[in-house]
């Protein structure tokens, strides 16, 4: 319950508070990141899965959203969604056979599936216009919107954690063979956790089309990819706040730092250096801030 | 009829282009596989080790006007150096702690990026090609209009010898024997007396080496540019596909992958050579999940 | 209850278990023994699914499961601890044991609608079950379903002693109390066929005498079948009226432990007339 309230009060925070125009676009920017940030989270840091390619579900929902707004005049809302179940589909069909992969062998399928999965929406020119981008999406993604669905999306990915799903997926992380032993059908549970994180990745990629107003293959590369993954490694493998943090933290830091965007990556590569040379649990290691506050009243009954 | 002789001769044609090609990723992908063997992580920072042999041949030879000779033995130095440091800074403090691999593949990933990314800053992310007097631009014209230009004659025959090459490394010295019993089971040959750290190392620098070559042939063939080693996405998939810290399974997978990918640009289309190359990949994974040559890892319990 | 009858596995060849035939009945602590590499591990992990046999029939409670996946035989009631320890090491002890806790199935009979056949069916125990849109919204049996599950873990997690450890990182536990964790986690499943791999490894004396009594209570309150390996021989021979000694992947002797202590054929296997392990 204290863990909704923490929520609710930082939406409420994101979506009132006064702000200038700019300030509004990296406030929708943060949602976007962080619910994409959720969705890879639940992968890697949750299932311990390592994927490469999760920036092409993030194009599918864009791409899904924007061809439905744009070519059929369908309201924003059922696009979003169907951007978001398209991902699940497109991914419950490359799970099939990829999921019987462990450890680097999912990584590298991760990596090609994500770019076959690109380089299909480049050259499907008729219908997404290739390389040359989707133009003239309308800016359906509000800053009130985005928070909405962004502690929406979060309220529902703390309760799925903190239930037998949860207990699950961090039973097939911590040890697959004992999981399976225990009854766990682990490709399944593994299927469950691509699907669910599939599915935020295409919301995010939905509403990052209404924030753009224009998306292009490019976008969504390898590049992409990889930056969703450093940022679950750098909040915490294990720990749904500290992606959640460490998404924010980055993505403020980055617009701070424009100025040197040619910096950008490099920074992320020293983060990700960095961070597994001397800290590899990341930012808040397997807790959740509420731990924290509850560890620290605990001491204070104890004294 | 003519048709018939025109496909014929497209085909030859490819085949060619598919084994000149497949050789270079089969340089790339002996080395990585190599260094999965021994610590069984994928080493991401190899495109890096790649991008690093290929600029430091292009300044050696029109900056500092070097012969070719020169400038590669130094290039192949300079990447092999390369990757022992990266091992050395980045690898080596992980491994020490922890046996979680994850964080090795994680940590390479970064190093990959900052290696490109240097090259980005410090020379610009501009397209160049390496001198075309490099490698003798001669072209062969066989039956039919089938050509065969030099480059892929010295792409095949310089991959064989250092294929071959590291075979007698690896069969025929003592160092080699210590490699291959590593790939076994490391830390029983650290017990054994063999010096782990510098062993690492020797495959670091070997796979780093293989790796410049490859990205020399690869700039020859193509252009050199910071994201070059992004090419290396494919040689971990030929990699994968004859199956991951194999060497023999690296080198048919890479010939498998070459052949697919020029068979695709004479026949189909080349903007499906890359996802013929992903098309590959998925069905390999559906019938042998572990490759045509990979160990299925059996844990004790 | 149990039966392996013909069992051989080869690994490459090499046979880790050849021609293995015992049977338990409902109700036992069999204890299988043997020198290291003797296959008794192997015969779990044929048993529980982890391996398939490459010959021979494995029945449990009267039907065949040997071409199940571990999973579903796990769910038809057995249920085993590890040699290794693998636990979830970075849940906390009670999130272990709610894992498991959670998985619980019980069997049912279904009857097929054309032929009238009754064939045994296993579905999840509706007391620790709840579905997917629950988890997400917390609602319906979340809550107490929740709630029971974290009553019977904590139940377990007294019963082997670990209650005031329930909210530490599993991976941080002592390794005496891993052990007993995992025979918690084990037993969170209800099952019906407990199979201990080396409970006693690592522990001293007095908690090997703690264990004694702990399997053989368990063994009672849970109305269990249980099969043990173990190399302390005091502990086998207390806690098990029946037991089987293997040497290289075949039984070499099997029935009471009087009888198994007098084998000539045991006594060599372990005292040794080759180099082999003395214990």
């Amino acid at each position: 319950m204290k863990r909704n309230i923490i929520l609710i009060i930082t939406g409420l925070c994101l979506a009132l508070w006064p702000l200038g125009g700019y300030q509004e676009g990296i406030v929708i920017l943060m949602c976007i990141n962080c619910i994409a940030a959720m969705g890879v989270s639940v992968l890697t840091g949750f299932t311990g899965i390592f994927t490469l390619g999760h920036a092409a579900y993030m194009a599918l929902g864009a791409y899904t959203t924007a061809i439905m707004t744009v070519r059929y005049g369908i309201h924003w809302l059922p696009a979003v969604i169907a951007g978001g179940l398209m991902a699940v589909l497109i991914a419950w069909l490359i799970g099939i056979p990829t999921l019987k992969l462990t450890g680097d062998y999912y990584a590298i399928a991760s990596i090609g599936l994500g770019e076959a999965i690109r380089l299909i929406i480049e050259n499907w020119q008729s219908f997404t216009r290739g390389s040359r981008g989707f133009p003239g999406i309308d800016p359906y993604t509000t800053r009130i919107m985005a928070v909405v669905i962004f502690i929406l999306l979060a309220i529902l990915m703390f309760n799925l954690l903190d239930s037998r799903l949860g207990r699950e997926l961090k039973a097939s992380r911590d040890d697959s063979i004992a999981a399976s032993l225990m009854g766990f059908n682990t490709p399944h549970s593994r299927m469950k956790a691509l699907v669910i994180s599939a599915f935020y990745c295409g919301i995010a990629g939905s509403l990052l089309g209404g924030y753009m107003c224009f998306i292009q293959p490019s976008m969504f590369d390898m590049m992409k990819s990889t930056e969703l993954t450093a940022v679950v490694v750098f909040g915490g493998l294990g720990s749904m706040s500290g992606t959640i943090l460490g998404s924010a933290a980055i993505t403020l830091i980055m617009e701070y730092f424009r100025d040197i965007s040619q910096y950008r990556m490099l920074i992320y590569g020293l983060l990700l250096v960095v961070i597994m040379v001397f800290r590899p649990e990341g930012l808040m290691g397997s807790h959740e801030i509420w731990d924290l506050l509850k560890s620290k009243e605990a001491v204070k009954k104890d004294a | 009829m003519i048709y018939l002789a025109f496909t014929f001769s497209t085909l030859i044609q490819q085949i060619i282009n598919g084994l000149s090609l497949g050789s270079v990723y089969a340089l790339i992908a002996v080395g990585y596989s190599l260094v999965y063997s021994i610590l069984l992580f994928s080493n991401f920072a190899h495109g890096g080790f790649l991008v690093v042999g290929g600029y430091a041949c292009y300044f050696l030879l029109t900056q500092l006007g070097y012969g070719v000779a020169v400038s590669m033995t130094f290039a192949l130095f300079a990447s092999g150096l390369t990757a022992v440091i990266t091992e050395r800074l980045a690898y080596k403090p992980i491994r020490e702690r922890t046996s979680i691999t994850l964080y090795l593949l994680i940590a390479s990933m970064g190093v990959n990026i900052i290696i490109e990314n240097l090259f980005v800053i410090t020379v610009g992310g501009r397209i160049r090609a390496l001198p075309q007097n490099t490698f003798p631009t001669g072209v062969f014209n066989l039956m039919g209009g089938v050509t065969l230009s030099a480059s892929d004659i010295i792409s095949l025959i310089t991959a064989v010898i250092f294929l071959g090459l590291l075979q007698i490394f690896l069969n025929k010295t003592r160092w080699g024997l210590a490699i291959r019993a590593a790939a076994c089971d490391i830390r029983t040959a650290g017990l054994m007396g063999v010096n782990v750290t510098f062993l690492i190392s020797l495959v670091f620098f070997v796979a780093g080496v293989l790796a410049a070559v490859g990205g020399i042939f690869l700039s020859v063939r193509y252009s050199l540019y910071p994201q070059l080693g992004s090419i290396t996405t494919k040689a971990f998939v030929a990699a994968v596909i004859g199956g991951l810290g194999s060497l023999p399974g690296a080198v048919v997978g890479s010939l498998i992958l070459g052949l697919a990918e020029m068979l695709t640009a004479g026949f189909i289309s080349s903007q499906m050579r890359d996802l013929v190359v992903y098309s590959l990949l998925v069905i390999m994974l559906l019938i042998r999940p572990a490759g045509f040559f990979g160990k299925t890892i059996s844990e004790k319990i | 209850m149990l039966e392996l009858s013909h069992v051989d596995m080869f690994f490459g060849g090499i046979a880790a278990l050849h021609d293995m035939s015992f049977n338990v009945q409902k109700g036992e602590i069999v204890g299988i023994i043997g020198p290291n590499g003797a296959g008794k591990t192997t015969i779990y992990n044929i048993i529980s699914g982890v391996y398939t046999p490459s010959a021979g029939v494995i029945y449990f409670q009267g039907s065949d499961i040997t071409p199940l996946k571990a999973y579903q035989i796990n769910r038809l009631g057995i249920a085993r601890t590890f040699q290794n320890l693998r636990l979830f090491t970075r849940s906390t002890v009670l999130e272990n044991v709610m894992t498991s806790a959670q998985n619980r199935y019980i069997n049912s009979f279904k009857e097929d609608f054309f032929s009238g056949n009754i064939s045994r069916t296993n579905c999840p125990d509706p007391e620790s079950w709840y579905s997917f849109i629950e988890s997400c919204l917390h609602i319906g049996r979340w809550k107490k379903t929740e709630k029971v599950l974290q009553f019977k873990s904590m139940k377990l997690l007294e019963r082997v002693g670990l209650a005031d450890r329930a909210d530490q990182i599993a991976g941080t536990l002592p390794y005496g109390m891993q052990r007993r964790l995992e025979i918690a986690r084990a037993l969170a499943l209800s099952p019906k066929l407990l199979m201990l791999d080396e409970p006693a490894a690592g522990m001293n004396p007095e908690e090997v005498f703690e264990l004694n009594d702990l399997i053989t209570g368990i063994h009672k309150d849970f109305d269990l079948t249980t099969l043990v390996i173990e190399h302390h021989m005091d502990l086998i021979m207390k806690i098990c009226p029946h037991i089987i000694c293997l040497n290289f992947g075949a039984k070499i002797a099997e029935g009471s432990s009087e009888e198994i202590q007098n084998n000539p054929e045991v006594l060599a296997a372990y005292l040794g007339t080759d180099e082999e392990e003395v214990i």
